[in-house]
């Protein structure tokens, strides 16, 4: 399944062994310059170099990560689209009329805008799959733990985790069986077959989930996970060349902030 | 729902974080109390936050910064209440976010409100209030899922209109148009929710009935009732 492919890459990509708090500060931060840019210089200068880094440092597929952005990015473009006919401002490119008072139009500074939103988007989605892809969940929870975040926060979280596991495969093996039976002929026995399954799905992880917490009851389990702490040692020169990167492209940010594609500013 | 990464400019994205933080952190004390009572309940809280987010990620495009998907948060919306349904959905939509990229870090804040903190507390207080003056289980079911989906989208509409204001016409102007293109994909979409919880329901009445007693999500009466109307 797709999501059990991402994890799987996150455990075997080659910056697996790196200290998880330097790559969540390096995504994390490119995260945060790239909303607060006035410009798209420094979201382009991102996308880039944080696509390198997946591709070429963390070894992923570059055509799984190209086909891995294509599905958020559509959706994307979709919305950007709205902004660009919504925001108008400054000089107008073109309007066409649709029907007798709507009236399509699209302006320097509504373009600009559209073109900012999806560069800030675009390095959104680089970042945050250079997490998914690189960090394995396990030193996520790691992680939170020494952020001092309250146990039943991680509990809940990791048993929520586990279950969306044991959810996707029953489902896929229910759907797959009232699928083969014609449970989907049409919209109305779709929607019994579905509520079926979902009903179905509940009460059997429900009681996958009775017999996990008894099994680890009777493992003395007091309500907190034992965590082990396995993840590697943390390296400085390399926490420090994240920072200098991420104070770099402020700079940029900051330094570019006036620039704009189309025009003047708006 | 769940507004892309980097889509929400600056004032907007940490606004809505201020507004979530404190109903998350009101749903993790009222969670802490619940779980010191009755440990029991920590599996049945996994399975429904693991619930939401598989029902969650069943995206279909809308043209708005954002998708059309079920939202799945009615099911414990009415069994834990809505403040214990805001701390899942906060865990959900952080999942989701780090893991299949589908919302993001920066819009965590505003995703959270619309999907687990305002949809979940208007379903809940309008299955309550219909369930005082004892309406149809089912059709009260149905309502409140139904609530759920689509309370999330009108605030998300907003959200999205509050950051970008229609030059031409204003707020008002955008939230329109935002909620017209949502409407589009998400009115079926909120209908067929509400069926598929009503059928979730019942499947549990007839296989476990002693869950919804124990939650006192229904009465022994009136569990008697309902178990009645299914068998007709």
């Amino acid at each position: 399944m797709y999501y059990e492919f991402l994890e799987d890459i996150a455990q075997t990509n080659r910056l697996r062994d790196l200290h998880p708090l330097i790559k969540i500060i390096l995504g994390l931060g490119c995260i945060l310059i790239s909303v607060s840019s006035q410009s798209i210089v420094a979201p382009l200068i991102i996308i880039i170099t944080i696509s390198f880094a997946t591709i070429f440092l963390a070894g992923i597929d570059f055509r799984f990560y190209l086909k891995l952005l294509l599905i958020p990015l559509g959706f994307a473009v979709l919305s950007v689209i709205v902004i660009v006919f919504m925001r108008n401002s400054g000089q107008i490119l073109f309007s066409y009329p649709l029907g007798d008072w709507f009236l399509l139009t699209v302006s320097y500074g509504s373009l600009n805008e559209g073109i900012l939103i999806f560069s800030r988007v675009f390095a959104g989605m680089c970042s945050l799959f250079f997490i998914s892809l690189t960090t394995p969940v396990t030193e996520t929870f790691g992680l939170a733990v020494r952020c001092r975040i309250p146990g039943e926060f991680i509990d809940l979280s990791m048993l929520i985790y586990r279950f969306i596991f044991v959810l996707i495969e029953q489902a896929a093996q229910i759907y797959n069986a009232q699928h083969m039976r014609l449970g989907y002929g049409n919209l109305k026995e779709g929607i019994n077959s579905f509520g079926m399954m979902a009903g179905a799905l509940f009460i059997n992880t429900w009681n996958a989930a009775e017999n996990l917490i008894m099994a680890m009851d009777s493992r003395c389990y007091d309500g907190r996970f034992a965590m082990p702490d396995d993840s590697a040692a943390m390296s400085f020169p390399l926490l420090c060349l994240v920072i200098v990167y991420l104070m770099v492209n402020t700079g940029i940010a900051v330094y570019t902030s006036g620039f704009v594609l189309f025009g003047v500013a708006y | 729902m769940h507004i892309m990464e980097g889509f929400l400019p600056s004032p907007w994205w940490q606004i809505w974080w201020i507004l979530a933080l404190p109903c998350i952190i009101y749903g993790f004390y009222k969670l802490r109390s619940i779980l010191k009572e009755n440990r029991e309940l920590l599996p049945l809280l996994g399975v429904a936050g693991g619930f939401i987010f598989v029902l969650s990620a069943l995206k279909l495009p809308s043209v708005t910064g954002s998708c059309s998907h079920p939202t799945g948060t009615a099911l414990s919306a009415i069994t834990f209440g809505p403040w214990i349904t805001a701390v899942l959905g906060f865990i959900v939509l952080l999942f989701q976010a780090l893991f299949i990229a589908h919302g993001g870090i920066t819009t965590l804040g505003a995703n959270a409100m619309s999907m687990a903190i305002v949809g979940p507390v208007v379903g809940y207080y309008v299955y309550k209030g219909l369930d005082k003056i004892n309406f149809n289980f089912f059709a009260n079911v149905f309502i409140a899922a139904f609530l759920c989906d689509i309370v999330t989208y009108c605030v998300t509409s907003l959200e999205l209109a509050l950051a970008f204001p229609a030059t031409a016409g204003g707020f008002v102007a955008s939230f329109g148009a935002f909620l017209g293109v949502f409407a589009l994909t998400q009115l079926p979409l909120a209908i067929i929710e509400g069926l598929v919880f009503v059928v979730i329901f019942k499947y549990i009445i007839m296989l476990k009935p002693e869950l919804l007693i124990k939650l006192k999500v229904l009465s022994e009466e009136k569990m008697k009732k309902v178990q009645g109307e299914i068998e007709e």
